[in-house]
């Protein structure tokens, strides 16, 4: 079951005011089942009883985190495979987070400089441009171990994690719309992309919240400017579902971001640029039909030289 | 003088009736901004407040207010400070050390317990209370033969709430690990910080030593023991991310230096380290005046300042203002900067205490072993 064009409603937090229901009630999204993936809870999967107070559509949880540890306790090979990508993961994100520091501080410093304008603002695009440069050789050496990876494991070579991506494929035709619940954002990603959902996704209507919003575009970026051992720069942990180009979704920016300084948030948009930072804060919304905007509100994007401005629909 | 005693005197000698309203009306010790009060009711010849701060005297006396039974002092403490303390009563020849009597606040240590002065802006952090939302983790008692040792030694094992054995964890060893339990609440700060993300999941050895002065004090036998005997039954008992930088050595005073004495002899076996008020006893020149138990400290402190190498790539290190330790953890810190090492040093208006090294839990551990947090869009 799939809808002509589908629809991607996104969602900030649902704490503390749940707008889940009244999104759902203005999106176009019909009153029939959907499927609800909440792998981003993790051990908490599936205890989806609040949500399914708030809807009329009938929910039914497809377990992917649970039933990708069984598949993990059935398939030792494969396992170890896993583990094995994801140390090299972790290590290459240290690798990238040692080089990325010592930029952000140049680039920080540039845009904080005075001087002569034009060599000034001829350093602070090229710092910028060197970010760029670390970002996109990241993400090319994150795509390398997946591929390592999927190489070994992709496109049926592995016959239970194939049964498996053919249960979920299955389990999923029955549904025009799936839910992806806020969470764990890379837990998410990691158990989409495993049974290849993340492919089987782009002709379903999608509601997502936070982490499961973050999820369709091109790229995962993390950020929080308030962590209790002090700010953190942004960092891009892998490529997204790619369902919503050239957007880059920022979930609780009021809670995460230090959003009246105003060069963090400038060198954040301009890192990231041509693509657009929107916020996703607790009351948001976001429809997009296709990659069409048709509706939002409270939803912010952020400028060029770090401020928010509304985002208005199309 | 405190405003409150001000007003009680102000018509003249009070009496009881009125002295006894004003004990269970007030708050002791009287803080009023920078200035506190002290206040011992009661019959001596002489008072003295004895709270052990390096740069105030030992012992502060107390002045009989006339016509009263009431003993009082005032000390100016900075914004943020929390002292302990107790009062020295003389009485009838005979002198004992008491807690504060009108003074419920209390701070315990394996010597017994002080009274507590939190001082204007301080307040103990709500992460360090039991919080009955965050999922508790569990302690086992486990049994260790040590080769080192040729014997076997007691340590208890935290494992987080969502603990599952097909997940591997960091390991945090903790040296005078129960004390860590008892007096600065550290599994009600592991359960907290780990409900809140701000820590991962992680399996914590605590470690006691029956011995401590000497086996913490930059013995080889211990270093010995937590890297031939601690981590290969760790790792054969649990399931650990097998890494250095998923290992955290964490100590505070001669647990301090037992922490950076293994990773000093044993480089590339600990990411990082947590160091509270290490007992960094050094000399540059002559003898040291710590006494014969520091000796073994000092020998190895002259030795890693000479040689530091890289004991670790992340340290976090803190140290309370008002103890005199502040001057050696001081000048420790540019020694690992000048090799490298990642530092973070934070100074906190204390002195050697527990609860002094409990309220800079979050900001260590979180900075050494950051949490999921970052990754987690509710």
């Amino acid at each position: 079951m799939s809808p002509d064009i589908p629809l991607r409603l996104l969602l900030g937090p649902q704490h503390p005011v749940v707008n889940l229901d009244s999104a759902l009630a203005r999106s176009g999204i019909g009153d029939g089942p959907i499927g609800v993936i909440s792998a981003a809870w993790q051990e908490a999967e599936a205890d989806i009883d609040a949500v399914q107070r708030l809807v009329q559509n009938p929910l039914s949880d497809l377990r992917i985190y649970q039933r990708t540890d069984a598949l993990f306790a059935a398939d030792k090979r494969l396992h170890e495979a896993y583990r094995l990508r994801q140390d090299r993961l972790i290590e290459q994100q240290r690798l990238y987070r040692m080089r990325l520091k010592h930029l952000m501080v140049a680039a920080r410093q540039t845009l904080r400089t005075a001087g002569d304008s034009a060599v000034v603002a001829a350093e602070r695009r090229h710092a910028i441009s060197q970010l760029r440069a670390l970002d996109r050789h990241h993400l090319g050496q994150v795509e390398k171990i997946h591929s390592h990876f999927d190489s070994t494991f992709g496109a049926g070579s592995d016959a239970p994690l194939s049964e498996y991506a053919a249960a979920i494929e299955e389990e999923l035709s029955r549904f025009e719309t799936v839910l992806i619940t806020g969470g764990n954002v890379i837990v998410l990603m990691n158990r989409l992309r495993l049974c290849g959902l993340d492919r089987q996704l782009q002709q379903k209507n999608i509601i997502g919240w936070s982490a499961g919003a973050m999820v369709l575009c091109d790229h995962i970026v993390l950020f929080h400017d308030r962590m209790p051992q002090g700010r953190r720069d942004p960092e891009i942990v892998g490529r997204g579902m790619g369902l919503l180009p050239g957007l880059v979704l920022l979930p609780d920016t009021k809670g995460r971001l230090r959003t009246k300084d105003l060069v963090r948030t400038g060198l954040f948009s301009r890192r990231f640029a041509p693509a657009t930072c929107m916020t996703l804060d607790n009351g948001s919304l976001l429809l997009f039909e296709g990659q069409t905007l048709r509706d939002s509100e409270s939803a912010k994007r952020m400028t060029r030289d770090g401020k928010f401005r509304r985002v208005r629909a199309a | 003088m405190n405003p409150a005693l001000r007003k009680l005197l102000r018509k003249g000698t009070p009496n009881p009736a009125d002295i006894d309203a004003i004990v269970r009306e007030l708050d002791f010790p009287l803080v009023d901004g920078p200035d506190v009060t002290f206040v011992f009711r009661g019959t001596a010849d002489e008072v003295y407040l004895r709270c052990w701060i390096s740069g105030l005297d030992t012992a502060q006396p107390f002045q009989s207010l006339p016509g009263t039974d009431l003993w009082v002092t005032t000390i100016e403490l900075p914004k943020g400070s929390r002292i302990e303390y107790k009062f020295d009563v003389v009485a009838g020849g005979t002198r004992e050390l008491i807690l504060d009597p009108l003074n419920d606040v209390i701070a315990h240590d394996p010597f017994g317990a002080n009274s507590v002065c939190q001082g204007f802006g301080y307040e103990r952090p709500e992460w360090t209370l039991y919080d009955p939302e965050a999922r508790a983790g569990s302690l086992q008692n486990l049994q260790l033969d040590s080769s080192v040792f040729q014997e076997s030694r007691e340590i208890q094992v935290y494992l987080p709430a969502t603990f599952r054995s097909n997940r591997r964890y960091p390991l945090l060893i903790v040296h005078d690990g129960v004390d860590y339990l008892n007096y600065a609440d550290l599994k009600a700060v592991l359960d907290n910080l780990t409900h809140r993300l701000e820590i991962p999941s992680v399996i914590a050895a605590l470690i006691q030593s029956p011995d401590r002065l000497k086996e913490y004090g930059g013995d080889d036998r211990h270093a010995a023991f937590l890297v031939k005997d601690l981590l290969p039954f760790m790792n054969d008992t649990y399931p650990l991310t097998d890494a250095a930088d998923a290992r955290c050595l964490m100590g505070a005073s001669f647990g301090g230096v037992a922490s950076l004495h293994a990773a000093w002899r044993y480089p590339d076996q600990f990411g990082s380290l947590l160091l509270q008020s290490g007992s960094f006893a050094f000399s540059d020149i002559g003898r040291h005046r710590r006494g014969p138990v520091f000796d073994p400290v000092v020998r190895f402190m002259n030795e890693f300042r000479e040689q530091p190498g890289r004991p670790a790539d992340r340290i976090y290190m803190s140290c309370g203002m008002y103890e005199s330790l502040i001057y050696e953890n001081r000048s420790l810190v540019p020694h690992l900067q000048d090799k490298g090492v990642e530092l973070r040093f934070e100074e906190a208006r204390d002195a050697h205490n527990w609860e002094n090294w409990r309220d800079r839990l979050r900001t260590g551990l979180s900075w050494l072993m950051p949490g999921p947090a970052w990754m987690v869009y509710e």
